[in-house]
């Protein structure tokens, strides 16, 4: 069962897997995020992205689980990034240093 | 909303309260007529100082509560007092800041950060340390119309 404070939405495409997350990503759903990302880090096949479209609040706990998402992505040599920021959150990834790490690499 | 007022939140230190903090924050602060931006500035700052006490304050089997009071300064100023009566904060943890800027992928890591942001979206921080942690808070609106 999902805690309706954030929500996950995964799209399947040729090559590529498209996680959409909604809602406030803080430290009481940061394990509920964790369980959600991990099966989804091992693909190293596929390019993994994560719409932040509709995502309303970030701190350093879900910043902190980007970064073992990067870690684990790049360890499989896997690409991995993020889209559709918005200015806030944004704001805080170019604050703490992480939006170079956030970028997809090119030949994905 | 002005002349020193204050108002007081206990809550049980767990994370599932940390919320309810940030929407009597945005209740306060928009009363103030804080900008959107210095809101979300404050809520993430203040979430840090309540994560803190939720993860390191007090022993998991006892937990305790988190106080988070705030007090409106002249016309402009907030302050948040986030106090918690468990362990010190210099106890469970250094008080660096780090970020992940001229880091490399295996060298970036989470430690810091969120004392960073306090840092970096309040106008000061102060941290004392005595029965329990106290962090105390300060952002200053800035100048516009006032209606």
């Amino acid at each position: 069962m999902q805690n309706e404070k954030l929500t996950f939405q995964t799209e399947n495409l040729d090559g590529l897997t498209v996680v959409r997350i909604a809602g406030e990503l803080d430290l009481e759903v940061a394990s509920q995020m964790r369980s959600v990302m991990e099966p989804l880090m091992e693909l190293s096949d596929r390019k993994l992205i994560l719409n932040l479209r509709d995502l309303k609040y970030i701190d350093s706990t879900g910043i902190g689980i980007l970064i073992s998402i990067v870690k684990a992505r790049h360890s499989r040599n896997a690409p991995f990034g993020v889209e559709e920021v918005p200015s806030t959150i944004q704001k805080l990834f170019d604050m703490t240093g992480i939006t170079p790490f956030l970028a997809a690499s090119p030949n994905a | 909303m002005r002349n020193d007022g204050t108002v007081t939140l206990t809550v049980p230190a767990k994370a599932e309260f940390v919320d309810i903090i940030r929407l009597t924050l945005y209740g306060i602060a928009a009363k103030m007529k804080f900008s959107f931006e210095e809101i979300e500035d404050m809520k993430v700052a203040v979430s840090e100082a309540c994560n803190n006490a939720v993860l390191h304050a007090y022993d998991h089997s006892q937990p305790g509560q988190l106080e988070v009071s705030f007090t409106v300064m002249g016309d402009d100023r907030l302050q948040i007092a986030v106090s918690d009566s468990g362990i010190s904060f210099e106890q469970v943890s250094d008080r660096s800041t780090s970020t992940l800027h001229g880091k490399s992928i295996e060298e970036i890591q989470s430690g810091g950060l969120g004392l960073y942001l306090m840092q970096a979206l309040m106008d000061e921080v102060e941290i004392r340390s005595n029965q329990g942690t106290r962090v105390i808070l300060t952002k200053r609106r800035l100048a516009q119309e006032t209606v």
